[in-house]
């Protein structure tokens, strides 16, 4: 704590400072062993999931970022991410409306081999920190609704319309039982948490892939394990049924924003 | 009479909260171990690899966990019968309640602070975790689970193992 100024606060403090003076008067002879100490506190080898934190640094880079300059930096992008931030490859995900902090983070990751991609990572690594903060400021002013007087591709077409209702009950209530918060809480448009993309617009093969790495293993950038708990609790069918709802563009919040 | 009454509210209070255990009274007087809720993944004793049942070289149990919205990490905890069990408990955005639904005990997770907790359970079984303290949207079904095998059953830890019942 660093509120040093209050005055209620001294007397306590002086005691753990004397408490962690008399810890560490009694840890240093201990610490002078060298070789007995690692095997004492034997500790598993640290996995890092990702090198992004939402510090107060970070948000501030994140919020910086210049939409005009992303607009020409999202020139090079367009080819497979589409020229109004919709793909035309249903696996490519969908850029129109994600929000800045995810596109960030998803962006540092590709980078620093955290997120692996074949393609991304070496688009990545020419971006610089500020070039993905542009970008993301960009893409997330793009907006996810179609243009009704034009004929595209999005929203898709449902491949079986019955996977609804299991995707409904999932996407609103969750599943408490298995650990399944409602979709909604985080992804919206109930509320929204830090890195947490926006899905009513997302390409359905693109979340399905998604689902699947995360619960397999084969995608670990998640903060604190967060996605990936809940994706292994995801049978197969209700995979299939989300990204299918998802990627028709019916989820909740779809052509509102 | 005031007295009396004021003795009554006061066991009340201590009754519902004698299993409950809240932020140490020492943090309200500056001693807060100062843990940053944004980096608990990069460094400490909360990265990703480090959760889950650890055991000590004189045989204690400690379960690390971190609640966040709307899931535990881990989601699925192991823990042996009449062993008491040390609880190493962390928040990284929102305050959440661990309540081991059947057992009494009851554990708040703090952004900032490392809450710790000492339960011995005393029978075998599968208890839920509900989350006691609203978090967020998706309070409600924030859930895990504990499960409390014999003590013959769970055996011991190799240093560096951590232990959890999610199905992987």
């Amino acid at each position: 704590m660093s509120h040093a100024s209050q005055e209620g606060r001294a007397p306590s403090g002086a005691l753990w400072l004397a408490a962690w003076v008399t810890v560490f008067a009694l840890a240093l002879p201990l610490a002078g062993d060298g070789a007995a100490a690692p095997a004492a506190n034997a500790e598993p080898p640290i996995r890092i999931p990702s090198d992004v934190a939402w510090t107060k640094d970070t948000l501030a880079v994140i919020s910086s970022g210049d939409a005009f300059h992303g607009l020409l930096l999202a020139r090079r992008c367009s080819h497979c991410h589409g020229e109004d931030g919709f793909s035309a490859v249903g696996t490519f995900p969908n850029l129109a409306g994600l929000d800045r902090l995810s596109f960030w983070k998803q962006m540092q990751d590709f980078r620093s081999g955290k997120r692996t991609s074949a393609l991304m990572q070496t688009i990545a690594e020419g971006l610089s920190q500020r070039d993905a903060a542009d970008l993301a400021a960009y893409y997330a002013l793009l907006p996810t609704a179609s243009d009704p007087l034009e004929k595209r591709a999005f929203p898709q077409p449902m491949q079986d319309p019955s996977g609804a209702t299991g995707a409904i009950r999932l996407i609103v209530f969750g599943d408490g039982q298995r650990g399944i918060p409602p979709c909604q809480s985080c992804h919206g448009p109930v509320s929204y948490i830090q890195g947490a993309p926006p899905l009513a617009a997302q390409n359905g093969s693109y979340l399905a892939e998604q689902l699947d790495h995360f619960s397999n293993g084969s995608r670990t950038n998640d903060i604190n394990v967060r996605m990936r708990s809940i994706a292994m609790q995801l049978t197969a069918e209700e995979k299939t049924a989300l990204s299918e709802y998802y990627g028709a563009g019916l989820g909740p919040g779809a052509n509102s924003r | 009479m005031f007295a009396a009454a004021m003795a009554l509210v006061g066991i009340a209070l201590f009754g519902t909260r004698f299993y409950m255990v809240d932020v140490p009274i020492w943090h309200f007087f500056g001693g807060g171990q100062g843990l940053d809720p944004a980096t608990l993944h990069l460094r400490g004793e909360f990265v990703e690899s480090n959760l889950g049942a650890a055991e000590d070289p004189g045989g204690a149990l400690t379960v690390r966990m971190i609640a966040q919205q709307f899931v535990f990490v881990p989601q699925c905890i192991v823990v042996p019968a009449d062993v008491p069990v040390k609880f190493r408990v962390t928040s990284a955005d929102a305050v959440h309640m661990l309540s081991f639904l059947g057992t009494g005990y009851g554990l708040k997770a703090v952004p900032g602070e490392v809450n710790e907790a000492t339960f011995t359970f005393n029978k075998a079984g599968e208890f839920n975790i509900p989350c006691h303290e609203f978090c967020g949207a998706g309070h409600y079904a924030m859930r895990g689970h504990l499960h409390v095998v014999p003590r013959d059953q769970f055996g011991s830890l190799l240093p560096g193992e951590r232990r959890t019942c999610e199905p992987r």
